[in-house]
């Protein structure tokens, strides 16, 4: 590649352009503290989605259950934190556990590939689920957990300003590694077992190596993600990381495109406004019908179906 | 060893329900090469068809039971016909994301409706206890091992000695050699949603007494992805038999190992077999007839 300091310039304004007028939009709609807060879980969501994007939009696999990753690091963190280490400190080891997730939770089927993994990494969704509700004397069970707020040397990240510049932070940590491992021979691998597998295999690349090393970047990033979820909300339970989670982060990636790394942070801008301009809707509407519980199951399946049908490669691909 | 037996055939019976909607989701698979995640919702949405034409409209239920089937039929060919068809060819995460957005949109639908949100139902199919001997059997458990083998029979039947069954396994085996031949490939995909939607109905509908009818009972769903690996994935007799294995070592685990256990033990299940058995329990069986 070139560098061209001015075309650099030109090409880092014109994607930063985009951004600055969809912060300014939300700070002039929702009020600095509100879009503050929303832009911490955008930042944060579209660390899972980086995730995502790896082993979905990269190597070319499935995952139905990237939110159990963000979940043990979500919980590693809590825990660890709760015990007194430092939340900077802890962060490694939650990235590890999701790491360590995304390896065992694809595992089983990293030479059957295709559907297998989406089989797989459910399965180990629903049992790690299921064990942070049953193992109360770590976890809280079914009840949950407080978690403490991000704190490093004394200095506390509690106005939504703080949290939004660590989620930042972490994000364009994140970014930079998955462009170098994109650049490297790491990525380049990927694509060749998500183009042809066969090809791949005959170029002397180990497809089910290829894949786990994906499964185990894509869970590290989620493990990240969970940390400072973790954090921010404030409070963990099992169920906040079910299944309907695992979907959105599909789903975030879908929308956004998964072949592109950006993909992810559109992708969390669009799934994390879902909700809000939802309850919007059902103000706005009138009669009893909008009231009912199941319109925003009803409206997110439809956003989910119109998206499927009608830009099949995402909001940043070209269709 | 009364309690033995007891636990047996009750997990025979829920297996006979993981069974038929692994059965549905591997024939839409086979056949389309779609991943429904929506087979659970339409087994939900089968047991309230059911329940709302006796309820409401009064029909007896030996007519009410086979008109919810044919409805959800309906509404599974419809849905393939308006939109499940392009995902036809596409990578499996388009499939995975349409059906799990339709699914939502049903349940979203049935959960918009007050009386069916928050109260569960019981059809009186069955309701009462058979007894032989000093065993004491829910006829509903009965019932549903009895309906699940003449299901069984019938679907046999027809893949084997009907024209529409051959030309749709023909389908499933080569879509491209089908079309070359002649055959309407893509009938024969909306031919696979119907039958899929239908015998997830009827899970639906034999899980009502045992379960009671409720929004959530689609979850039950999530057991047939194991009972459909067992079965090899690609297997109808496999995913039928897959489903009982996996009901009753469920119910095994449950009445042997602590509490808990239980619940993990079938997606336990599916990582083993994938390690060890990754094409099916029954693939050794399979080699050996092939040879």
């Amino acid at each position: 590649m070139r560098t061209d300091p001015a075309a650099a310039a030109r090409q880092a304004v014109r994607a930063g352009l985009p951004w600055l007028l969809v912060v300014l939009v939300a700070v002039a709609l929702l009020g600095v503290d509100y879009a503050l807060g929303k832009a911490t879980l955008v930042l944060t969501y579209a660390i899972a989605g980086l995730g995502v994007v790896v082993v979905v939009g990269q190597a070319g696999q499935i995952a139905l259950g990237q939110a159990a990753l963000v979940a043990l690091g979500a919980y590693t963190q809590a825990v660890l934190v709760r015990h007194g280490l430092p939340a900077p400190l802890a962060i490694p080891a939650a990235v590890l556990a999701g790491a360590l997730g995304g390896v065992l939770a694809s595992l089983p089927a990293r030479r059957l590939g295709g559907l297998y993994f989406g089989m797989s990494t459910l399965a180990f969704a629903l049992i790690v689920e299921e064990g942070l509700a049953r193992w109360e004397s770590v976890t809280h069970g079914a009840a949950g957990m407080a978690v403490p707020g991000f704190e490093v040397f004394g200095w506390r990240a509690d106005s939504t300003l703080a949290q939004a510049l660590v989620s930042l932070a972490a994000l364009l940590i994140a970014l930079a590694v998955c462009r170098r491992l994109l650049a490297l021979h790491h990525g380049r691998a990927w694509r060749a077992v998500r183009d042809d597998e066969a090809a791949a295999a005959a170029c002397g690349i180990a497809p089910a190596a290829v894949k786990m090393q994906a499964f185990l970047v894509g869970g590290a990033l989620s493990g990240l993600a969970g940390a400072l979820y973790a954090h921010w909300i404030g409070f963990i339970s099992p169920e906040q990381f079910g299944l309907v989670f695992s979907f959105e982060l599909l789903m975030l990636a879908f929308i956004g495109g998964a072949r592109r790394l950006m993909g992810a942070v559109w992708g969390a801008l669009v799934i994390v406004a879902i909700p809000p301009t939802i309850a919007l809707l059902r103000d706005a509407l009138p009669g009893d019908w909008a009231r009912a519980a199941g319109l925003e199951m009803v409206v997110f399946g439809a956003v989910i179906v119109a998206v499927v049908l009608l830009r099949p490669s995402g909001l940043t691909g070209r269709s | 060893m009364l309690a033995f037996v007891q636990v047996f055939t009750s997990g025979v019976a829920i297996g006979c329900v993981y069974g038929l909607v692994a059965l549905s989701f591997v024939l839409i698979y086979k056949a389309t090469e779609t991943v429904s995640f929506m087979q659970g919702d339409l087994l939900m949405v089968g047991a309230f068809t059911g329940l709302a034409l006796n309820l409401l409209l009064g029909l007896p239920l030996w007519l009410a039971a086979p008109a919810a089937v044919l409805a959800v039929a309906v509404l599974g060919a419809l849905l393939e016909r308006l939109a499940l068809r392009r995902a036809i060819g596409q990578p499996h995460l388009v499939a995975v994301l349409l059906t799990f957005g339709l699914g939502m949109m049903l349940r979203g639908s049935v959960a918009s409706i007050p009386a069916a949100a928050q109260e569960t139902y019981r059809l009186p199919i069955a309701a009462d206890t058979l007894a032989i001997g000093p065993l004491v059997l829910a006829a509903s458990h009965v019932w549903v091992v009895v309906v699940t083998l003449v299901l069984a029979a019938a679907l046999a039947a027809f893949f084997r000695h009907t024209r529409t069954g051959r030309v749709l396994r023909a389908c499933s085996e080569d879509a491209g050699t089908a079309a070359l031949l002649g055959w309407p490939v893509a009938r024969m995909h909306t031919l696979a949603w119907a039958l899929g939607a239908a015998v997830a109905a009827v899970a639906g509908l034999l899980l009502a007494p045992v379960t009671f009818v409720h929004l959530n009972m689609g979850f039950v769903a999530l057991k047939a992805f194991p009972a459909a690996v067992l079965g090899g994935l690609t297997s109808l007799p496999g995913a039928l038999l897959g489903g009982v294995f996996l009901g009753v070592v469920e119910a095994l685990a449950g009445l042997l190992l602590p509490e808990g256990v239980k619940d993990v033990v079938p997606y336990a299940l599916l990582m083993v077999a994938l390690l060890l058995f990754p094409q099916g329990l029954g693939a050794g069986r399979a080699a050996r007839a092939s040879v």
